[in-house]
């Protein structure tokens, strides 16, 4: 991959020119999904937009010392993690990338969980912290079925290149793979059953407690990027690569979309589990289904 | 499965909900902010007697009287207009900011555009027809008992 490959991939398509609108619009979509399902109107199109051109003319407290400087650089941080997320999805066929580009968008898109909980902790709240808690505890949950289902997709296509693996066919083990990124999904979106960090009704806003104007609408804008990069990485690699750059574009969106309307049911559909629940409900519920698709993978990968 | 039945259904059906600013029509019977007609009124005070949140301030005077509503005291429980004899009050149906018939409540910049108070000239009520007194039987009619009225 070249640097002008690199730049217009990071700015244009998927990049921030196309990511921060499509933020934009799964937000609202989720939103809107929601609301038609439980019987209210639900947001207008532009909510999202507006709310972010809203937070951003605001004014924040002042914050000194340390603690401020962490406070302001922890939403900078994740917005940009989550929109190097995005830049790194191999959407058009041929596009470039490099030997071992997946393990970074993996850590690209937990750094923005990594945020969140420094900084709930780094506000001092105790709704902060007690949803950095509970963030932590999720994420050490869901994150061992996502990585390793991540890595039996990889191991049984002998690749850690995205654009690799986004071109090879689907195979049986590769779509129970996706299928338990999709199971980790609403917990790495904080969405219902899973919205245990920004529990609303119990703890306020959680790790956002203390934040406000632009700093929000960062954390506003790198949750929809995530929304973009966590969907966009199932879209990849469930569709098929198409010779045509506007087909592969077209086919990404719609599926991306898709995606997003499933977890937006989910969410309607189920009420906020109890944090013991979840973890029990990744360690033990979904944890088997990712161990027996890695074992396969490398029982695979040794036959072959 | 049968979450998934209601969530269906609810996306068949429609949205419940209004969107921000519009709001539901109110019923017939809604009860708004007290509409007084001069013209009808004989400063019998009935309605200052009726009301029991103290929003209506009667003054007698010369020759006149001066009657005010202060729409921040009223319950619009709708006794001063269930007590009017001469219909001078009225509720209004629209004439409230949650009347909910407008795409925005009425703001009032100006002090005094919400006119609250009239200085009405006094003038004897309004002459009605005579109404036939009910025939009593004699035969249930009981003496009035006495009062005693003084001190023991």
């Amino acid at each position: 991959m070249n640097l002008i490959t690199a730049l217009a991939r990071l700015l244009i398509f998927p990049g921030l020119l196309f990511a921060v609108p499509a933020a934009w619009f799964f937000l609202w979509v989720e939103r809107k999904t929601v609301a038609l399902m439980q019987g209210r109107v639900g947001p207008p199109f532009m909510q999202p937009f507006f709310d972010f051109v809203k937070l951003t003319a605001k004014s924040t407290p002042p914050r000194s010392g340390i603690a401020g400087a962490l406070m302001r650089s922890w939403p900078l941080i994740a917005l940009a993690s989550a929109a190097g997320a995005v830049g790194l999805l191999p959407v058009l066929p041929s596009s470039g990338g490099f030997e071992g580009d997946l393990i970074l968008l993996l850590a690209l898109l937990e750094m923005p969980s990594m945020c969140i909980i420094a900084a709930g902790f780094s506000s001092r709240s105790i709704f902060g912290e007690i949803g950095s808690a509970r963030e932590a505890a999720l994420s050490v949950s869901y994150n061992i079925v996502f990585l390793l289902a991540i890595v039996s997709i990889a191991a049984s296509q002998h690749t850690f290149r995205l654009e690799a693996l986004a071109a090879l066919p689907a195979s049986p083990l590769r779509l129970l793979g996706i299928v338990a990124i999709i199971v980790c999904l609403p917990a790495k979106l904080h969405i219902n059953p899973f919205s245990l960090p920004n529990a609303e009704q119990e703890i306020y806003a959680g790790p956002m407690t203390e934040y406000a104007g632009p700093e929000l609408a960062m954390w506003e804008l790198s949750h929809g990027l995530e929304w973009v990069a966590a969907t966009g990485l199932v879209a990849t690699l469930l569709a098929p690569h198409f010779g045509a750059w506007w087909l592969a574009a077209l086919v990404f969106v719609a599926l991306s979309f898709a995606i997003v309307l499933l977890l937006s049911a989910v969410a309607a559909a189920t009420a906020r589990l109890a944090i013991d629940t979840s973890v029990r409900f990744y360690w033990q519920c979904t944890l088997i289904f990712a161990v027996l698709a890695i074992s396969s993978a490398l029982f695979m990968r040794y036959r072959l | 499965m049968k979450i998934l039945s209601m969530l269906w259904k609810n996306l068949i059906r429609g949205p419940r909900t209004l969107l921000f600013p519009a709001r539901p029509p109110v019923t017939e019977r809604f009860r708004g902010l007290v509409q007084f007609d001069p013209s009808l009124c004989t400063g019998c005070a009935v309605c200052r007697f009726r009301c029991t949140s103290r929003a209506i301030e009667f003054k007698a005077g010369k020759g006149e009287f001066t009657w005010s509503y202060n729409p921040g005291q009223c319950t619009f429980c709708g006794r001063c207009v269930e007590g009017c004899a001469e219909h001078a009050l009225k509720d209004g149906h629209l004439e409230h900011a949650l009347s909910q018939a407008e795409d925005t409540p009425p703001i009032y910049l100006v002090q005094g555009e919400l006119k609250k108070s009239y200085t009405v000239a006094r003038r004897p009520p309004a002459a009605r027809p005579a109404a036939t007194a009910p025939a009593q039987p004699a035969a249930t009619s009981k003496p009035s008992p006495t009062t005693s009225g003084g001190a023991q």
